[in-house]
């Protein structure tokens, strides 16, 4: 089984519910956790797991041959980053943290004056507890491009899931291009939601996208109690997607997290027990 | 006419309060001075809900944006598949035809580069950005990406640049910005140019990581920056934990928030807590002098 857990709220519970799913799936088989939050990674702080580096994140940037360059502003022209400032008569200069590597300039130099150079963007880490893998995505601090790190995890985890029961992912909140590459080619996405205007005006959001996507969706109402879920009910039913639990506020759930446990509750078991039918 | 200035809220975590704060803080500002509240969180655009605002006036559709449709001449690109910095190109044998993922194309345009006749980069739409005045007399500003597009820096210094217009236009001389979460491109594009970011964050391991992360972003710009705690009677040991590195770090805690339910009714309620509550506005003026110590907005 592959599952996402996503919510386009931030702080609704993603991660507390992909951690706890990964903990009551374990054991049952063999877990593969894939932290895809690479903008702020803490799964491994709630499961308490001392991961290790296992690899280095790069892209290409420019690297430009002076002795070369003929000064015609042509990369600085077919950079949609605007990451190379060119001024005429000038050699280009490049602000490395605007480049996305895509390669344009080097292909649109005339003058063969630009190669491949490589910069560092993020790190990939993982670490084991029990039957849960866990590898998690950390973007460089500054770095723009938070998908490129996604899709780097995705490489790194690919061969592993083959040796694992089940994978779990954990996006990061919103619904632009990291969410995007953590979401691609799951079949199923948990929507992890909260019943205020501003957990359903967002809920609303990452189904409508799930949807473009063609993924499959699950609704997980947290912290159901903390104000009237009718306006959650309303959109479930209205997009057809099924309410597959609905968890009330607890302090202990609160307490566990403050304190950096994965948490236990039946309606999780629930969850694993509904997923594996 | 006074130079204009940025306040930006940011958190790194999402869900810790940092657009519930900021609307608060925008009431309490704009009793004082001419405002405009921005929305940079376009990819789950809610700060406008906050004040109440359902519906943006005066949308617009805008393109900050290319992606790359492959044609019948690209029979003889398969080198594209390999170029592509964002896996976005894959090869259908059936057809002979590289196939493009719309969902990964950031519209770079190396492809065409590569394969100047088989690839059209057409300009796509990929957000809406709109205007409404709100019942506190300021208007707010925001965009929301559209679905499954990409693009979202570019699209939150669009709406920075409406934002300021309208300021401009109006008189006012502060910008109150609410980021999105993460240290990502938007949060990047909100950050930039500001004159002071607030961090909001939770006694939690997770709060502080993200804050950290965000933080270093905004050294990054050699920005001015403090530390609100919410929810910080939740885990007063690890609050002082906050208070410590803060202190360390030589970064100001300009405000500490209790836990209470009346955050979630006023936001139930589409208004800013000091509307809803009085009772909670010395917090957030408490808040505004010491951002008034740090730095002259």
């Amino acid at each position: 089984m592959k599952i996402a857990v996503t919510g386009g709220k931030g702080g609704t519970g993603k991660s507390t519910i992909a951690t706890a799913l990964a903990s009551e799936l374990s054991s049952t088989g063999k877990v593969l956790l894939l932290d895809m939050d690479v903008d702020c990674p803490n799964d491994n702080l709630i499961l308490g797991i001392r991961q290790k580096k296992v690899g280095d994140v790069e892209n290409m940037i420019p690297k430009f041959d002076f002795e070369k360059c003929i000064k015609c502003g042509r990369c600085s022209r077919v950079c949609r980053e605007h990451a190379i400032v060119f001024v005429p008569g000038k050699n280009p200069v490049l602000i490395p943290e605007q480049c996305t590597g895509c390669g344009a300039c080097r292909i649109a130099c005339p003058a063969g004056a630009i190669s491949e150079s490589k910069q560092s963007i993020g790190e990939i880490f993982s670490g084991k507890k029990g039957n849960i893998t866990l590898v998690s995505g950390s973007m460089k601090p500054g770095v723009e491009e938070s998908s490129l790190i996604v899709n780097a995890v995705k490489r790194y985890a690919k061969r592993m899931e083959k040796g694992h029961d089940h994978v779990v992912i954990d996006t990061a909140a919103g619904t632009h291009c990291p969410v995007i590459a953590a979401l691609l080619d799951v079949k199923l996405g948990l929507a992890v939601t909260e019943p205020t205007p501003l957990g359903a005006h967002d809920l609303g959001l990452i189904l409508e996208l799930m949807k473009e996507l063609g993924i499959g969706s699950r609704i997980i109402l947290n912290r159901s109690d903390i104000a009237d879920k009718k306006i959650i009910h309303d959109i479930a039913r209205k997009l057809d997607v099924p309410l597959l639990a609905e968890i009330p506020y607890s302090k202990d759930i609160a307490k566990n997290y403050s304190a950096g446990r994965a948490i236990e509750h039946p309606a999780i078991k629930r969850i694993a027990k509904e997923l594996l039918l | 006419m006074k130079p204009m200035k940025t306040l930006t809220i940011v958190s790194g975590k999402g869900g810790v309060g940092k657009s519930s704060i900021a609307a608060s803080l925008s009431v309490l500002l704009s009793r004082e001075r001419r405002i405009v509240a921005v929305d940079c969180d376009v990819d789950a655009s809610n700060f406008p809900l906050l004040f109440g605002v359902n519906e943006l006036g005066k949308r617009e559709r805008v393109s900050t944006n290319y992606k790359a449709f492959v044609n019948k001449n690209a029979k003889a690109c398969k080198n594209i598949v390999d170029a592509c910095a964002f896996s976005a190109i894959s090869w259908n044998k059936e057809k002979a035809l590289p196939e493009i993922n719309r969902f990964l194309c950031e519209g770079c345009g190396t492809c065409k580069l590569l394969c100047k006749d088989g690839i059209s980069l057409k300009r796509v739409k990929n957000a809406v950005v709109g205007e409404s005045k709100t019942r506190y007399g300021f208007p707010v500003i925001s965009g929301q990406l559209e679905m499954g597009e990409s693009g979202s820096g570019n699209v939150v210094d669009l709406v920075k640049e409406r934002a300021r217009k309208i300021a401009e236009k109006q008189g006012a001389d502060l910008m109150v910005v609410d980021s999105a979460a993460g240290i990502g491109c938007p949060v990047i594009a909100s950050v930039r140019e500001s004159h002071f970011v607030i961090g909001v964050t939770e006694p939690t391991p997770s709060g502080l990581s993200d804050l950290k992360r965000v933080f270093e972003v905004v050294r990054h710009f050699g920005i001015r920056h403090g530390i609100v705690i919410n929810k910080h009677d939740l885990n007063p040991g690890f609050t002082k934990h906050i208070e410590d590195f803060a202190s360390k770090n030589g970064i100001p805690i300009l405000g500490k928030l209790p836990y209470d339910r009346e955050f979630v009714r006023a936001m139930v309620d589409l208004k800013p807590l000091v509307v809803y509550n009085k009772g909670f506005e010395h917090h957030f003026r408490k808040i505004l002098a010491e951002v008034n110590k740090a730095t002259r907005l």
